[in-house]
């Protein structure tokens, strides 16, 4: 389990390795301005095939590229019913608070959990490995903050009914 | 605290305070929700400061419980029996209100402790009133009888609007709570707790504990219930109460606790979403440390801060350090 995981980690870190070449590029249809491409999709020459890496059906990443931005897109796994709400609850905590994140989306894409926007801005000012570094990292942190929620969601629901049931004895 | 108490910490708080300083004439006016479902309110007046009158607010009953003159029954032989003469019962109540007790504070006893005990029972109003049905039926149980005026499926109300039911036998009493819950989080995290009552209750050490079943559909014992009391969106939990689980002291803490759970699974699902909170806001500060470290001005500053440090040299450094030319 945990090889396939670095498995599927690694891939998106070299995918992203090779993705994130991004270049100032100024917008060719509205004059000084300058949007990520990646978003408006209005000038098919300037978007790159997207890349899709799938762990299995329901976890997957999507990487879109274009010239000056680089847009990241992950679905985490749900297996259960508690997993899949604690699943909203952190990544919804976690957009909320996008101002502090600078890289991440406010909404993810569409069929997706959560969404990074990378621009070339981004690029500029943090070192690129390191920004990689960061993205993996997040993935990892979310998997095992979401075990362990539920971990503890579970221990204390046990402990709260076997105190219940001592109750009675 | 894992387990609710069963006296309102407040109540005794206020009641002993006034106690303490029955001579001075204090007004009082407090009004508080206890579990979300039952009011309060206590009042004393500067003319009379040794009469405290204290009003509860029971959750509104759905139609299938019994209600007489807006109290469960049981319930006034159960408060007469608790307080005595320490407390009269006032009719009509207070507006608004279901029960409005008026406790003349002169006629404690002066025993301290049994000064204490008296005042914690009143604190305990709520397991009073909303426990005395239960109390009755369980008592039945424990003289293994069943009273004969009784239906087969008895309902009470535990919160505004909803009830659970018992099913009173000669040998045992089944216990049946639709569970419901508001929000869509608080429904999935009380699901999981159930299922760990089922859970727990197979483990070892808790054999001799009512036994405990967890079902998304109504149980057989539910047949005859109304509709509207079928929908449940937590499911449906059921005890089986014998007569070993309310030998002696017991009883009072079963029906306390009988008469509460939902309050108390209610309440655990509350502190672990804010247990969840803090753990979320500190994974959050977390992450955003690992991307400031992919900030190089971030690296900059923290080499800049150390190396604005100086190593001072003692006297005997300096010393070493002639020798050694020399």
């Amino acid at each position: 389990m945990a090889s396939t995981l670095r498995l599927y980690l690694t891939c998106i870190r070299n995918t992203l390795e090779a993705a994130m070449c991004l270049q100032n590029f100024p917008c060719q249809e509205v004059e000084r301005h300058n949007k990520p491409e990646v978003e408006l999709k209005t000038s098919p020459e300037l978007l790159l095939n997207p890349v899709l890496i799938c762990r299995n059906e329901a976890e997957k990443c999507l990487i879109e590229t274009s010239i000056n931005s680089l847009r990241i897109s992950l679905k985490v796994k749900q297996a259960d019913e508690l997993e899949n709400i604690l699943t909203k609850k952190f990544l919804r905590f976690l957009s909320m608070r996008a101002e502090a994140f600078q890289v991440l989306r406010r909404k993810p894409v569409q069929g997706y959990d959560i969404s990074f926007l990378i621009t070339n801005y981004h690029c500029e000012e943090m070192q690129k490995h390191k920004l990689i570094d960061f993205i993996v990292q997040f993935m990892e942190d979310i998997d095992k903050e979401i075990s362990e929620l539920k971990m503890s969601a579970n221990t204390r629901g046990r402990l709260v009914a076997t105190e219940f049931l001592k109750q009675f004895i | 605290m894992i387990l609710l108490q069963s006296n309102s910490r407040f109540l005794l708080q206020t009641l002993m305070n006034r106690v303490q300083n029955l001579e001075k004439g204090v007004e009082l006016d407090y009004n508080w929700f206890e579990f979300d479902d039952v009011r309060y309110h206590i009042q004393v007046t500067m003319k009379n400061p040794h009469i405290l009158l204290l009003s509860v607010s029971l959750p509104i009953p759905p139609p299938e419980t019994i209600f007489l003159g807006g109290l469960p029954f049981g319930a006034i032989e159960a408060i007469k029996a608790a307080y005595g003469t320490l407390v009269q019962i006032l009719d009509p109540p207070r507006d608004g209100f279901n029960l409005t007790l008026k406790i003349n504070l002169s006629k404690l006893p002066t025993n301290q402790d049994q000064r204490y005990a008296l005042l914690l029972k009143v604190a305990s109003v709520r397991e009073v009133v909303l426990g005395a049905p239960l109390r009755v039926i369980l008592k039945n149980l424990a003289k293994r009888t069943v009273a004969p005026d009784l239906s087969p499926l008895v309902a009470l109300v535990h919160r505004p609007n909803e009830s659970f039911f018992l099913v009173p036998q000669a040998d045992k009493v089944t216990v049946v709570y639709p569970m419901r819950f508001n929000d869509s989080i608080d429904i999935v995290l009380a699901t999981s707790f159930l299922q760990e009552f089922v859970e727990a209750r197979r483990t070892g050490g808790l054999y001799n504990a009512p036994s405990c079943t967890w079902s998304l559909s109504p149980p057989e014992e539910l047949k005859e219930a109304p509709a509207h009391a079928l929908s449940a969106n937590a499911g449906f939990v059921t005890f089986v109460i014998l007569p070993r689980h309310i030998e002696g002291q017991k009883l009072d803490r079963t029906a306390w606790n009988l008469s509460t759970f939902h309050a108390y699974v209610s309440y655990h699902v509350k502190c672990s979403e804010g247990f969840m909170h803090t753990r979320m806001r500190r994974r959050v500060e977390s992450l955003i440390q690992a991307l400031d470290r992919a900030k190089p001005d971030f690296e900059d500053s923290k080499i800049t801060s150390q190396a604005r440090s100086f190593k001072r040299m003692s006297l005997k450094d300096s010393k070493s350090r002639n020798n050694s030319i020399s």
